[in-house]
């Protein structure tokens, strides 16, 4: 996880991420480093994502982000939820969790 | 903003599946045609069944596949969408009906112009010339700078190079329009097609794929980009030999080290990126491709064989050239597209179900889609196939004539590689068959 200083409830919204599979590998898209960003802002009602791929070509990119916005939206209903795509810092296989690792060759 | 997402690029369902069924049922076809020819295979002479095979293998089956799976790879690859789908259509119904007219011509072959050659030859030509112009437009439009773009583009001009001198070859024959051996001609399609067309779009493919599947991130592109100059550097060669009269030997050999080096230097690749992968565990699909890439790496040594097996060994050339054959169109080409169909087809068909549903409703994986225990049985099937394959295609006639009973063993050999290899299309055609006609699962 690159983000720093996650508040409690945004440590929750990173759980209710772990719902959303890439649907290659089978792994959660937390465990495998692709959250880059959240930010619940429970006085706007607003929460932020920043979400990036393994690779620009990803074939099922715009799945993955359809998931998560609708199982945000689900768990969050009464926040205006924003997904966004970013491609900084690059992602790479460092960034996958150790439990991503161990599931990804289960 | 989302940019580079590839799900928005991604063709239409009915572009690609049709290029899957239509491979599969080729696959199987050649299967059948082999069990019932299968000592045709032994190189006696050219016969018509076994340049019946090899089209059936090479158009209907390899580059059906490659066509279909490459239309959905161009916008993972390249990040543009697919120029035109509509000429996608086209080029298939062209290529299906030309390769109907190749086949009946190559049955009744007798080194002759029919009209079946000219208008299977004809339709083939225009189909490849769509396919071409299709991947070239959808290269021009996009700002990818990667070597697999350069690859690509590469092997759709080697394409119609192939086609054209296939073409001409036959044309030749019957008109003599050039005073160069047809055996020439043919030999110089054979290695345009082969390395120019196929190798290069694979290498192409797979460089963007493999370290994609494996999850590597830093490769080694430095090999890849020496390899492009080196195997372009050799066809160039291979090309140009052709047309001139009397090319000294070393010309020859020269144009060889510089296509082998520049194979080499795609398997070290590949070496590099399956020795860094984050996912140690191969699924099926990754297991049937490296199968693939190490028939890959015997069919690169056959090829050193091609060339000194017979000064050095005294092993008769034209033997080590159809286990050359068998290893790079059954072994790499077929272990591959095996592979790499379980990699690509069911995430189209996944898409097309479960897209609108992801996150909404618990929707199966794309692994889902097909039966990981066939692709087992089939990928054992396989390899048994091809191990029987080269048990039998190994020994030197000269050797077969002096050893008693040596010839039934070859035959038994054979006719048993021949039908691994029809059970492993018929497997493999079951679980196309499930991928492609999946029933919605709802959980």
């Amino acid at each position: 996880m690159i983000q720093e200083n996650i508040t409690e409830e945004e440590a929750k919204v990173y759980e209710v991420l772990k719902q959303v599979p890439d649907p290659e590998v089978a792994v959660n898209i937390v465990d495998l480093g692709l959250i880059y960003k959240v930010l619940k802002n429970d006085e706007a009602k607003t929460l932020d994502v920043d979400v990036t791929l393994s690779t620009p070509g990803c074939p099922v990119g715009d799945v993955i982000i359809q998931h998560i916005q609708t199982v945000l939206e689900n768990t969050y209903p009464e926040y205006a939820v924003l997904v966004d795509l970013v491609w900084e810092p690059a992602w790479n296989p460092d960034m996958i969790s150790d439990d991503g690792r161990a599931e990804l060759n289960q | 903003m989302q940019v580079g997402l590839s799900t928005k690029n991604a063709p239409s369902i009915w572009v690609v599946v049709p290029h899957f069924l239509i491979g599969t049922v080729s696959f199987l076809a050649a299967s059948v045609f082999v069990v019932f020819n299968y000592q045709d295979l032994l190189g006696y002479h050219i016969s018509g069944s076994v340049l019946s095979i090899v089209h059936l293998m090479i158009l209907g089956w390899v580059s059906m596949i490659i066509f279909g799976a490459l239309y959905q790879l161009i916008p993972v690859v390249m990040q543009v969408k697919l120029y035109s789908e509509k000429l996608a259509i086209i080029t298939l119904g062209s290529l299906v009906v030309g390769l109907f007219f190749l086949i009946a011509a190559f049955l009744g072959y007798k080194f002759q112009l029919t009209n079946n050659f000219i208008v299977g030859g004809s339709l083939v030509i225009f189909a490849i010339t769509l396919f071409a112009f299709n991947t070239f437009k959808s290269a021009l439009s996009s700002n990818e700078k990667s070597i697999s773009k350069f690859y690509i583009m590469a092997s759709g001009i080697y394409l119609l190079l192939t086609v054209l001198l296939g073409l001409f070859t036959v044309i030749n024959l019957s008109y003599n329009l050039l005073p160069v051996a047809h055996t020439e001609f043919m030999k110089t399609h054979a290695v345009i097609g082969l390395v120019g067309w196929f190798l290069m779009l694979v290498i192409g493919v797979a460089a963007k794929l493999m370290p994609m599947f494996l999850i590597v991130h830093r490769t080694r592109e430095v090999l890849l980009k020496w390899g492009f100059y080196l195997i372009n550097a050799g066809l160039m060669i291979v090309l140009a030999a052709t047309f001139i009269k009397q090319v000294p030997e070393f010309v020859d050999v020269i144009s060889f080290i510089l296509i082998l080096t520049g194979l080499v230097l795609f398997l070290l690749f590949n070496y590099d990126v399956f020795s860094h992968r984050m996912r140690r565990k191969l699924d099926i699909g990754m297991k049937l491709s490296a199968i693939g890439l190490i028939m890959f790496a015997l069919t690169t040594l056959s090829f050193i064989g091609t060339y000194f097996g017979n000064s050095v060994f005294g092993f008769p050339v034209g033997r080590i050239e159809i286990i050359s054959g068998l290893l790079l169109i059954y072994g790499f080409f077929t272990g591959l597209i095996l592979g790499q169909t379980y990699k690509t087809l069911p995430f189209i068909i996944w898409l097309f179900y479960y897209q609108k549903l992801v996150g909404k409703q618990k929707v199966p994986l794309v692994a889902d889609l097909y039966s990981d225990k066939l692709a087992t049985v089939h990928m054992y099937s396989f390899v048994i196939s091809l191990v029987l394959f080269l048990m039998g295609l190994v020994y030197p006639i000269e050797i077969v004539i002096r050893v008693n009973g040596l010839e039934t063993w070859i035959n038994i050999a054979l006719l048993l590689a021949s039908v691994a290899m029809l059970f492993t299309s018929l497997i493999y055609g079951i679980n196309v068959y499930k991928m492609i006609f999946h029933k919605k699962i709802i959980k």
